[in-house]
């Protein structure tokens, strides 16, 4: 956490305002949804309370709030009750943990009459030494909601929903985990930080003992360019973890009501609206760090920008803060392009049938997923002799 | 007390609260969801003992997929008619006690009076090895111990073709009573 | 008084490797009075996998404080073989489902000849 109470403080801060960024990107998330989808299916979507409609989420939260909280006959209260609380749970502590920015370092300042010395703040929750382990891990308590809504919720359809939700959930596990592994050969390390400084510069590589430097300068030596099956399954296979279309059996209107979550309303369905959300975010982080660079940007390098600021006559702090805010939009552009992709496909493809969607990832994503990394460790092998 | 102290006091309390759980309450789902509980604990441990890709595994493995298998079965069975939960009989549940906290009790003794274990001193060995300790893992998993590595993937194939063929035996789980 | 006082002290400030194992004997006593007391086969199987859980945490223990990373490959091949014989001990279990629509032990005792 940090040697001197003034590095805890502001630790302890940043968590907190981790969490809410994600907390709050969910109602922009949300806006986003019911806007593009409009856009995609030629229609309004909400334009009238508020500019663009930027309020009505405002509302509806208002709206969620003051419903009346209640519980079905049958419903077992402890599950019922606490299943919504655990969504959040497991999306927050993987969101943590992807880094958002360069490292913002603070120089050694006066305060109090004593000196706080140099400081480098991590722009994420937390720094994980074995992160992607970490965030597999964390992100595969996720079944544990739908279980516990679907149980506790004392209907039939409800414990449907749950069983073949939870199912999908653990079979894409796989996929998802396994498609990552190339990225991991690749990089020789689980720490995200690690895996984005390995992508900055343009594109070059040691095979066979020449470096080959791509001759077009601006092309960044981003993980899509070394792994694209990979990216491929592991976004397909993050759809299904975090159940969007096209594979939301588990709350598929047609057929199950509303699956899992078809007896909960008001607040409670709002939580797990915001589970569902955050593990897209987490997605597209993850996307993001290990196929496209992070916060990088193509065609300069952190150090580079870093010297172009301080030559705009910024001094040494404000130079480092203006960098890590300037990675920080970067970020935020790639992220919300990925985000921008969920929902444009899940306003796009029909949804898969129960057993298309097992075929589909036990087996075509695996066997794609097992062969994506034999030829990644073949290659690696070979390039490197 | 420093952090590591107060770190492993809390664990060893949640887990061991976990443990209790498990085996005390009679609804089985809330035993399998406490030990889920047990396991997230258990890999918080593994993490002090800076053990972290373990970690990171018994997450994965446990207590995000046996565990939910766990649940998931017994969901399908619905047992609303639980005939007993516990042995029956006061004399035999208490000698069977008695046996646990003797076993218990030995173990702990042996463990306080061996004479290795009371002079190691904390942080005297650190993990010292050359370069990342999950890389360490890795390389002598894959050199050393590589016919035990292979041998498990067998045992993983084999375990795999025996539970689909035992579960194609006829019948459903409801309505046929 | 005072060096037993401070012995107690010590014994809670200056964690080391008995207390690990004391946990791992203590987790492990409860997957014992769970198999022996309990009577559904699964929550059986459950404290079956609290046992090699405690098995897993001395394991860990022992190879940190002796330098040793064996401990840490022992784990890997013990929560291996633990999760498969988890998914055949349910298996099972479906299978006696389907065909008795229980699954506690007692019943099964009348099962004679």
């Amino acid at each position: 956490m940090g040697n001197d109470i003034f590095e805890i403080t502001v630790n302890s801060v940043k968590l907190i305002v981790v969490f809410l960024l994600m907390v709050q990107a969910v109602p922009i998330l949300v806006w986003l949804e019911r806007r593009g989808s409009a856009f995609i299916q030629n229609r309004f979507g909400p334009n009238r309370v508020g500019p663009l409609g930027l309020l009505q989420l405002l509302a509806d939260a208002v709206k969620f709030i003051t419903k009346e909280d209640f519980a079905p006959d049958k419903a077992i209260r402890k599950l019922f009750y606490a299943a919504p609380v655990f969504a959040l749970i497991p999306a927050t502590l993987a969101y943590a943990a992807i880094p958002m920015s360069l490292p913002f370092i603070v120089p050694a300042f006066e305060m109090f009459g004593s000196s706080w010395g140099p400081y480098k703040f991590l722009v994420q929750g937390y720094e994980i030494g074995v992160g992607i382990v970490f965030i597999l891990g964390v992100s595969s308590l996720a079944a544990y909601t739908i279980l516990m809504a679907g149980w506790g919720s004392g209907s039939k359809f409800s414990l449907l929903g749950a069983l073949r939700a939870s199912a999908q959930v653990i079979s894409y596990e796989l996929a998802l985990g396994l498609s990552i592994v190339g990225v991991i050969l690749l990089y020789g390390t689980f720490s995200l930080s690690d895996m984005i400084l390995a992508q900055q510069g343009p594109l070059q590589f040691v095979a066979f003992g020449y470096t080959v430097t791509s001759a077009v300068s601006w092309i960044p030596n981003w993980g899509i360019f070394y792994q694209p099956v990979g990216f491929v399954l592991f976004f397909a296979a993050a759809f299904a973890e975090s159940n969007r279309l096209p594979f939301d059996l588990a709350e598929g209107e047609a057929e199950l009501v509303a699956g899992f979550h078809t007896e909960y309303g008001g607040f409670k369905m709002l939580m797990f609206f915001i589970g569902e959300y955050g593990h897209m975010m987490i997605a597209s982080g993850l996307a993001t760090t290990f196929f496209f660079g992070g916060y990088g940007i193509p065609g300069i390098t952190p150090a580079e920008l870093q010297q172009v600021i301080l030559s705009w006559g910024f001094s040494e702090a404000a130079a480092g803060g203006l960098n890590s805010l300037i990675h920080f939009l970067s970020y935020n552009v790639k992220f919300a392009i990925f985000l921008w992709i969920f929902i444009q496909v899940r306003w796009t493809l029909p949804r898969f049938r129960y057993d298309q969607l097992m075929d589909l990832g036990w087996k075509t994503m695996l066997p794609w997923a097992l062969a994506n990394t034999v030829v990644t460790a073949i290659a690696i092998y070979v390039v490197t002799l | 007390m420093t952090a590591d102290a107060f770190l492993f006091w809390f664990l060893a309390i949640t887990t061991i609260a976990g443990g209790i759980t498990v085996v005390s309450v009679a609804n089985p789902i809330y035993a399998a969801l406490s030990l889920a509980f047990t396991m997230v604990s258990v890999a918080a441990v593994f993490v002090t003992l800076e053990a972290y890709f373990v970690a990171g595994v018994q997450l994965i493995v446990y207590a995000g997929a046996v565990m939910v298998l766990f649940v998931m079965v017994l969901m399908l069975f619905d047992l609303k008619h639980e005939l007993e939960a516990f042995a029956r009989g006061k004399v035999s549940g208490a000698i069977k006690l008695l046996t646990a906290g003797l076993l218990g009790g030995l173990l702990i003794g042996a463990i306080a009076y061996s004479p290795e274990g009371s002079k190691i001193a904390v942080g005297a060995n650190q993990v010292a090895v050359a370069g990342d300790p999950t890389k360490n893992l890795g390389y002598r998993l894959f050199t050393q111990h590589i016919f035990a590595f292979e041998a498990l993937g067998v045992l993983l194939l084999v375990i795999a073709v025996g539970a689909v063929a035992l579960s194609r035996s006829k019948g459903g789980t409801h309505g046929q009573r | 008084m005072d060096s037993v006082s401070s012995e107690g002290l010590s014994l809670i400030t200056n964690v080391g490797l008995n207390h690990y194992l004391v946990l791992s004997t203590a987790l492990f006593c409860l997957g014992l009075i769970g198999v022996l007391l309990r009577r559904n086969a699964i929550v059986m199987l459950m404290s079956i996998e609290l046992m090699l859980n405690a098995v897993n945490i001395s394991f860990i223990a022992f190879g940190k404080y002796n330098n040793n990373i064996d401990g840490q490959i022992m784990v890997f091949f013990v929560m291996t073989i633990a999760a498969a014989e988890a998914a055949v001990g349910l298996a099972l279990a479906v299978s006696i489902f389907k065909r008795f629509k229980e699954v506690n032990i007692r019943f099964f005792e009348h099962l004679r000849g």
